[in-house]
């Protein structure tokens, strides 16, 4: 056989012998750009660049105290902003950023398994040196610091501890003859009769991208497992194939086939379910104290219009869903002194109060009874209980993807409660096991 | 100022001939070279570079990874949302090739028709074509709300209640209703290629073929469409390749859901690159698609190839 080879020939051996040496070999190596090798090593600059997803007014009330803090510290700080597309897309976007290079000084982010992969990472600055500095630890609730702990590096300072109740449109209860908010879930349930008979969808929640119809799962979970084996089947410590699971899921479906919530709920954006109770075509909706300046305040709809309650679980302690949102800076940061200064100014409570904060966890900065009633009732209500993990924080993205699948095949009918549970301990077992 | 004489020096010719060449293909290099340079860095290098981290477990963040071979591979037959993807991606690729290449032929001939106004109906045909994806996905979105769209309402008014159906929101209606959208919007493509194709055609074969008593339809399977071979074979590659990497609309109608009803490669792979944090993984689907899309586009690069060594 005669070795006659042409150049063609020649490269496409060469690339099969480099795909079998890289199919071969085993070892490790380092990422092409990795950001996150500690520090700079350049003078400090004092142009920063911050990276949010607030929106509309709140947006503009955050980039008016940035501009006081520029003043006040020489530095020139951009604001970005991605809002609306919730915790689905503005990580991905920030994971993007920060491998094109440098990324934003500092971002916000959420607490738990959303904000753990920056820290893992090494993306994410430990602010255990600033905390000392600036002594948030005094300053910011003990619960929500916590919440931007991860593995007991301190790389987030939280700014809210954010509750999620059920907002609601007063003229509609009244319609459906609702004179009271319902106390145990056995009057919700009633509600939603009375309600639908009047004409309306009770709930408005939608499906698209799991997180928003996953909060009426979450409080019926809550219901029927209490606080104490919630709080285990979320860390994986406890089966999830077992009754009260069964039970939650069981109502989960009701919820659907008494058509409490829309039909094709599913495949709904939040960003168009979340106002309708506001627009008058859903009875209620389950959101933080963001809602009122975000979608009552806009709206130009007067608070009293509107009512918030805690949705009963019968439990004790009556506990609610809940997250933590903060900020982090980016190891790669030309200037993380001023960085760690704008976020020690951002959570000042005349700051926070400016911003208008519904659920701040800095101390002294709750909310102006006067500009934001409800808010301010629901903090010196229910925002005083403790609360739990909400579920998309509580698991690593692929996990609650997972979860939001199996809530989505329940609902169909293409399989049973029980089926969801066993689903549901298969997936988190795997996870837990790590 | 005298003149000179130079004396040619006496050179085989052969070697002329391969000093010019040689030049001659230095001097194309050169040219070519910025271009090749652009290509080289921003396509060739983050290729290769993808491949490299298809055979790792990098995460996408973390500064280090470890080299696992083929287990990426291996793992994705096992991965019953790469299995639904694929099956999606067929589905999809069929149907947006065939419904918008077989509409934009009948517009195209339509246009190419004695018929009034054509700018303005070409312009209404090919406007969907040069909309963002983004407002096309939540223009149709709005349509397909189950409770105030404008499809179940019409569906409402005219006494099909019973057909108005949560579109978006199940398995078995979100694939096609996403569908039709992407049909939608690429009907204008093939029927501007097709419109010019059909104006290339020599009327004088039309009238011919009208004297020897041909009918409309025999014209145009005899005339019509072996005249706009060309025009097929460019329609159906980058269709197919365009329908293969699909991804934007359906991340924006439905983010791959109800489930994973609706996830494609490309957003399956997006999935696990940005959101699992499975970066090794990801990109060893972005590895599989691009290889399919160079597969199918074979039969078409060989034709152009073809038709220039003509």
């Amino acid at each position: 056989m005669t070795g006659t080879y042409t150049r063609r020939g020649f490269l496409g051996l060469s690339a099969a012998a480099v795909a079998a040496g890289l199919a071969a070999c085993t070892g490790g190596g380092t990422a092409p750009a990795p950001a996150g090798q500690g520090g700079t090593t350049g003078p400090a600059s004092n142009d920063l660049r911050w990276f949010d997803y607030e929106s509309g007014e709140s947006l503009e009330r955050l980039k008016e105290q940035i501009v006081k803090f520029d003043a006040q510290a020489g530095t020139t700080t951009t604001v970005d902003s991605l809002p609306g597309s919730g915790a689905a897309v503005y990580p991905d976007k920030l994971r993007t950023e920060l491998l094109g290079g440098k990324g934003p000084d500092v971002w916000r982010i959420w607490g738990g398994q959303i904000g753990a992969p920056f820290v893992k990472a090494k993306q994410a600055m430990d602010l255990t040196p600033y905390y000392q500095k600036f002594g948030w630890d005094s300053r910011i609730n003990t619960e929500a610091i916590e919440g931007m702990t991860f593995e007991g590096v301190k790389a987030g300072v939280p700014f809210t501890a954010r509750g999620i109740g059920a907002w609601y449109n007063k003229a509609l209860f009244e319609k459906a003859g609702i004179t009271a908010e319902p106390a145990s879930y056995a009057e919700l349930e009633e509600a939603n009769e009375k309600i639908l008979a009047a004409g309306t969808t009770p709930l408005g929640t939608g499906g698209k991208y799991g997180w928003h119809i996953m909060r009426l799962y979450e409080y019926l979970l809550e219901t029927s497992a209490g606080p104490e084996l919630h709080d285990k089947l979320l860390t994986g410590q406890e089966s999830w194939d077992r009754p009260e699971v069964v039970t939650a899921f069981t109502n989960f479906k009701k919820w659907q086939d008494k058509k409490w919530i829309a039909e094709g709920a599913l495949g709904l954006d939040p960003t168009d379910v979340e106002p309708q109770y506001v627009q008058g075509k859903n009875a209620y909706t389950i959101v933080g104290q963001w809602t009122e300046p975000e979608q009552i305040q806009t709206a130009k709809k007067d608070s009293a219009d509107f009512g918030v309650f805690q949705l009963p679980t019968g439990h004790t302690p009556q506990r609610h869903s809940g997250f933590v949102e903060g900020y982090m800076i980016n190891v790669k940061s030309g200037n993380p002194d001023k960085s760690a200064e704008l976020i020690d100014f951002i959570v000042q409570p005349e700051t926070q109060k400016a911003l208008k904060v519904g659920s701040s966890a800095v101390a002294g900065a709750e909310p102006d009874p006067k500009e934001s009633p409800l808010s301010y009732e629901w903090s010196q209500g229910p925002g005083k209980q403790p609360f739990y993990t909400i579920q998309d924080q509580a698991f690593p993205k692929k996990v609650a993807d997972q979860y939001f699948s199996i809530q989505s095949d329940l609902l169909q009918g293409k399989i049973t409660p029980e089926e969801a549970a066993k689903q549901m301990q298969a997936a988190v077992s795997a996870w837990a096991k790590g | 100022m005298g003149t000179a004489t130079l004396e040619a020096p006496a050179v085989d010719s052969a070697v002329v001939r391969r000093r010019r060449r040689r030049d001659g293909g230095l001097q194309a290099w050169l040219f070519a070279l910025p271009a090749l340079a652009v290509y080289v860095i921003f396509l060739v290098y983050p290729a290769l570079t993808s491949v490299w981290f298809s055979f790792t477990d990098w995460d996408g963040l973390s500064p280090t990874y470890n080299v696992v071979g083929l287990e990426n591979y291996i793992q994705m037959p096992k991965d019953p949302v790469v299995i639904q993807a694929m099956i999606n991606n067929i589905i999809w690729t069929v149907v947006t090739i065939f419904f918008p290449v077989v509409i934009g032929l009948a517009l195209a001939m339509l246009l190419n028709g004695k018929v009034r106004g054509k700018p303005v109906l070409r312009l209404i045909f090919y406007a969907p074509a040069v909309l963002p994806l983004v407002a096309i996905a939540s223009i149709w979105g709005w349509l397909y709300n189950p409770e105030y769209g404008a499809i179940n309402a019409f569906l409402r008014m005219i006494g099909l209640g019973s057909l108005a159906q949560p579109w978006l929101g199940q398995d078995s209606t979100a694939l096609a209703a996403v569908m039709v959208p992407g049909i939608w919007l690429r009907v204008g493509f093939p029927m501007l290629l097709y419109l010019a194709a059909l104006q290339g055609i020599n009327q004088e074969m039309y009238e011919a073929a009208t004297v020897d008593g041909a009918t409309k339809s025999q014209q145009f399977w005899h005339i019509t469409m072996p005249s706009l071979k060309p025009a097929h074979y460019i329609v159906l590659a980058l269709s197919l390749i365009d329908s293969f990497k699909v991804f934007d609309l359906i991340y924006a109608m439905t983010y791959g859901g109800p489930g994973t009803a609706t996830q494609v490669m490309g957003t399956w792979m997006y999935f696990n690159v940005f959101q699992y944090y499975q970066a090794g993984y990801g990109t060893a689907i972005a590895v599989v698609i691009t290889v399919i899309a160079i597969a199918v586009s074979i039969p078409y690069v060989r034709s152009q190839t073809k038709e220039h060594a003509v």
